[in-house]
């Protein structure tokens, strides 16, 4: 298992100098003149060329990937080139808040979705029927119709919740709880949805499994053979669609970070790559990587655990 | 001042009671029916940095909080003492003598004096920052005495006290500029509030803590906090919950959808107008438009009224001129110049011999120009013989595309109306910003010296004159000024401030 964690992990260093790269190029492409954004339309050219010499835009791409690198090995991202923010600051403050929305949808999903698909997979007819119609209907639903439905019912008619905003967790628990229950809530509809079903197609599956039938046929209780065989080995499939629920939720919770008015990265990273903040987006990219990596390498782990066999893929 | 209301939910259980309740008094508010005193504000600008170089005046009130000027601006635009108690000018305005206050001192006891004042103007000057232009005909600034200071420009400048009241007159710390990197987030002035970087999110929040020392009148409220969002929906939603105090909306269809919100005010302020900024009138890139009837069948073919009810369900004005209502400049009448009348734009077009019309190319940032301004145009346009073509660029490339290569006759966009009328002239019609081919003509000429030589109230007639040659010679295809909404809850009253989308720090009171 430790072997095939290393392994792991040097694949996620290997997969975090390229992106870095591939990154800093793509950023590098398209000219948008950042010295004239920062300065304005008004600015005289000379002012433009001291700016753009000042941001060292006017170095050889190379150079400057060769730069940041250096700096980045060193523990400093640099600064915003908009807000003249500390990039690892800026982050920091941000982060928790996508992680706030991501750990709470994955924890209701996870719940939700496992109780929806194990009910319907197990008791199948008007239960699997009921199951599968929400699931097709929270899947259609558009996020940002959802996502307005529930913030203009429950925050600005019943005012039952803030409608915007963000209370750190360690400011105050109850006020985090309110401040996250509806943008979760607004994420979790569609990601329920979808693993439900996943989660009831892995549990027909294996139920359908001879080593299934040979365990009841021993007179095993029902239960035991649920839980403890027919789970164990529908979880796999159904956790790796929860893994990638979860890194798709540190793009995806852009929307609801902007109708909820919540400083996450999401928001973020929509902002600076707009304007072309080269520092930020970096940032925001290393960010990003380094916790697909962990969530992969958790999911893979947990996966191995359930399923010894997947160890040796 | 923030009132909060999130009237307990016994219909939704037990857990959803206890976030309510939490949510009321973790969100920062008080109880019901309380209210506490720091304004909050939110707003789509935020400052770059808090060095004072780097303001703009979107950003500005995050630098009053910290900072003071030299000449504070009123509401109505009239200029009054701040830290300078008082400016003459000479007989041929080139000098500007200012006398300072002589109680002022920095937060580590560093008086503020001329020297101080000198340091900031020639570094404002000497910055990058996007209003260094302003100082750019300041020549020197002599120091008299600690009190006294005289900035000597190469040239008459009538706006320089704008200049003074706004970013170049924000004086910072001359002991900070050594370390210009800490000045961009820790502000360092004379300011009735200080940034209290614990609670200051750069990027997202900023907040602001009254300073006990301040030399000058309190403002009302204990403490200001500044939030920046990317949208206007959740700043609507926070202004019907009560989270936020205040905001300007700008979306039509935002301003619409407070209508029925009862315990919101709402203020219009016009700032910006739109329409085509037209700046290739010797015909370099597009030469049928060095002929005035081709600029003049533009303007004739452009149906403002129905593009300003269906594009912003009339919230607006139409005008054909470029100057503000709140410049000297401004006629009331110049507003409906240009009639919607195609059939008189394709006489005119015949005319300058084109009666088969001709191709006009034009930059489509879509962030301003939306498929219903597009297709309106393009349509307008078209029914008169003109193919309007888009060519479509991303904001950045697209600022380099018009300013740096030249590549366009002229964009759509929306632009600022100072009140000041010197200003508009710098940017609209003297060679440089928008006016990037340099062109000019015999009555500017004429005109512009008279101008630039008084103040703007003494310059009335050349001012009339100046704005109806513009509009008549079509220099401009101006559609209509927008009405933006100034929001305060029921908590807070704001006075729109004169040349700005946005009030002043100083324009707002607590209720009562």
């Amino acid at each position: 298992m430790l072997r095939f964690a290393v392994r792991r992990l040097a694949a996620g260093l290997f997969l975090l100098f390229v992106v870095s790269f591939v990154s800093f190029v793509l950023l590098s492409v398209p000219n948008l003149d950042v010295a004239r954004q920062l300065l304005g339309q008004s600015a005289p050219q000379h002012a433009v060329d001291a700016k753009t010499a000042e941001l060292g835009l006017d170095q050889p791409i190379l150079a400057r990937y060769a730069q940041w690198l250096g700096d980045a090995l060193a523990g400093d991202l640099g600064t915003s080139w908009f807000t003249s923010e500390n990039v690892l600051t800026a982050i920091g403050h941000r982060l928790p808040v996508t992680l706030s929305l991501m750990l709470g949808v994955t924890l209701v999903t996870a719940v939700l979705a496992f109780l929806l698909g194990v009910w319907a997979g197990v008791r199948r007819g008007a239960v699997d029927r009921i199951v599968q119609v929400l699931g097709v209907v929270g899947y259609a639903l558009p996020g940002f119709l959802v996502t307005l439905v529930i913030v203009l019912v429950f925050a600005v008619q019943l005012r039952w919740f803030p409608a915007i905003g963000y209370i750190p967790l360690t400011t105050s628990v109850p006020g985090w709880l309110s401040t996250v229950t509806l943008p979760i809530l607004s994420l979790s509809v569609a990601a329920v949805a979808g693993v439900s079903q996943q989660v009831r197609s892995s549990v027909i599956d294996v139920l359908r499994q001879d080593y299934v039938r040979t365990l009841r046929a021993r007179g095993l209780p029902p239960g035991r053979v649920l839980f403890r065989h027919v789970l164990r080995n529908a979880a796999a499939p159904a956790l790796t669609v929860l893994g990638m629920q979860f890194v798709g939720l540190l793009g995806g919770a852009v929307l609801v970070e902007q109708i909820f008015g919540l400083p996450g990265i999401g928001s973020m990273t929509v902002t600076y790559t707009t304007r072309g903040d080269t520092p930020v987006i970096m940032g925001l990219v290393m960010t990003t990587v380094v916790c697909v990596v962990v969530i992969n390498l958790g999911v893979d782990l947990l996966v191995g655990w359930l399923n010894p066999k997947a160890r040796a893929a | 001042m923030r009132i909060r209301r999130f009237p307990t939910a016994g219909s939704a259980g037990v857990v959803a009671a206890a976030l309510v309740l939490a949510g009321c008094a973790g969100a920062g508010g008080g109880a019901a029916g309380q209210s506490d005193p720091t304004l909050d504000i939110a707003t789509m600008t935020f400052p770059q940095s808090l060095d004072p170089v780097t303001a703009i005046g979107g950003a500005l009130p995050f630098f009053q909080a910290a900072y003071d000027s030299l000449v504070k601006r009123e509401p109505d635009g009239a200029y009054s003492p701040m830290l300078a108690t008082g400016w003459t000018w000479d007989t041929d305005r080139t000098k500007l003598s200012l006398t300072l206050r002589d109680d002022v001192r920095f937060d580590d006891g560093t008086p503020f004096d001329a020297a101080a004042v000198k340091a900031n103007l020639e570094r404002f000057k000497a910055s990058s920052g996007a209003n260094a232009k302003w100082l750019s005909g300041l020549e020197r600034v002599e120091v008299i005495d600690a009190t006294r200071v005289v900035l000597h420009l190469d040239a008459p400048d009538p706006a320089y006290l704008y200049y003074l009241s706004d970013a170049a007159g924000l004086m910072a710390n001359p002991a900070a500029f050594a370390d210009a990197e800490r000045l961009k987030t820790t502000p360092d002035g004379t300011g009735p509030y200080e940034l209290d970087a614990a609670q200051t999110v750069v990027g997202t929040k900023w907040v602001y803590r009254r300073a006990d020392d301040y030399w000058g009148e309190r403002l009302p409220f204990d403490g200001v906090t500044m939030t920046v969002f990317d949208n206007e929906t959740a700043i609507v939603n926070g202004l019907k919950t009560g989270q936020i105090d205040t905001a300007v909306v700008q979306d039509a269809n935002q301003q619409a959808s407070l209508e029925g919100a009862t315990t919101l005010t709402t203020t219009p302020v016009d700032f910006d107008y739109q329409g085509i900024l037209l700046f290739d009138r010797a015909g370099v890139v597009t030469p049928e438009l060095a002929d005035v009837r081709v600029r003049q069948a533009l303007n004739h073919a452009i149906d403002r009224k129905t593009m300003l009810e269906q594009i912003r369900r009339g919230k607006g004005a139409v005008t054909s001129q470029v100057f503000g209502a709140d410049t000297v400049a401004y006629d009331e009448s110049l507003d409906s110049y240009y009639a919607h009348d195609p059939e008189k734009a394709k006489q005119l077009l015949a005319e300058a011999g084109h009666a088969d019309g001709f191709e006009l190319k034009m930059p489509r940032m879509t962030s301003i120009v939306s498929d219903a301004i597009a297709a309106s145009l393009q349509s307008d346009l078209a029914d008169v013989g003109i193919t309007l073509t888009w060519v479509d660029v991303d904001q950045g490339d697209a600022l380099r595309r018009i300013f740096q290569d030249r590549e366009f006759s002229g964009f759509v966009m929306n632009n600022g109306q100072p009140a000041t009328d010197w200003l508009a002239i710098k940017d609209l019609v003297l060679p440089g910003t928008f006016n990037v081919f340099g062109y000019t003509d015999e009555t500017v000429r004429s005109l512009v010296p008279k101008i630039q030589a008084a103040q703007a109230e003494d310059a009335l007639d050349e001012l009339r004159a100046l704005n109806r040659h513009l509009v008549e010679d079509a220099w401009f295809v101006p559609f209509y000024r927008m009405t933006y909404a100034l929001v305060t809850d029921g908590g807070v009253t704001a006075l729109p401030q004169s040349g700005m989308a946005v009030p002043s720090l100083y324009n707002y009171q607590p209720t009562g």
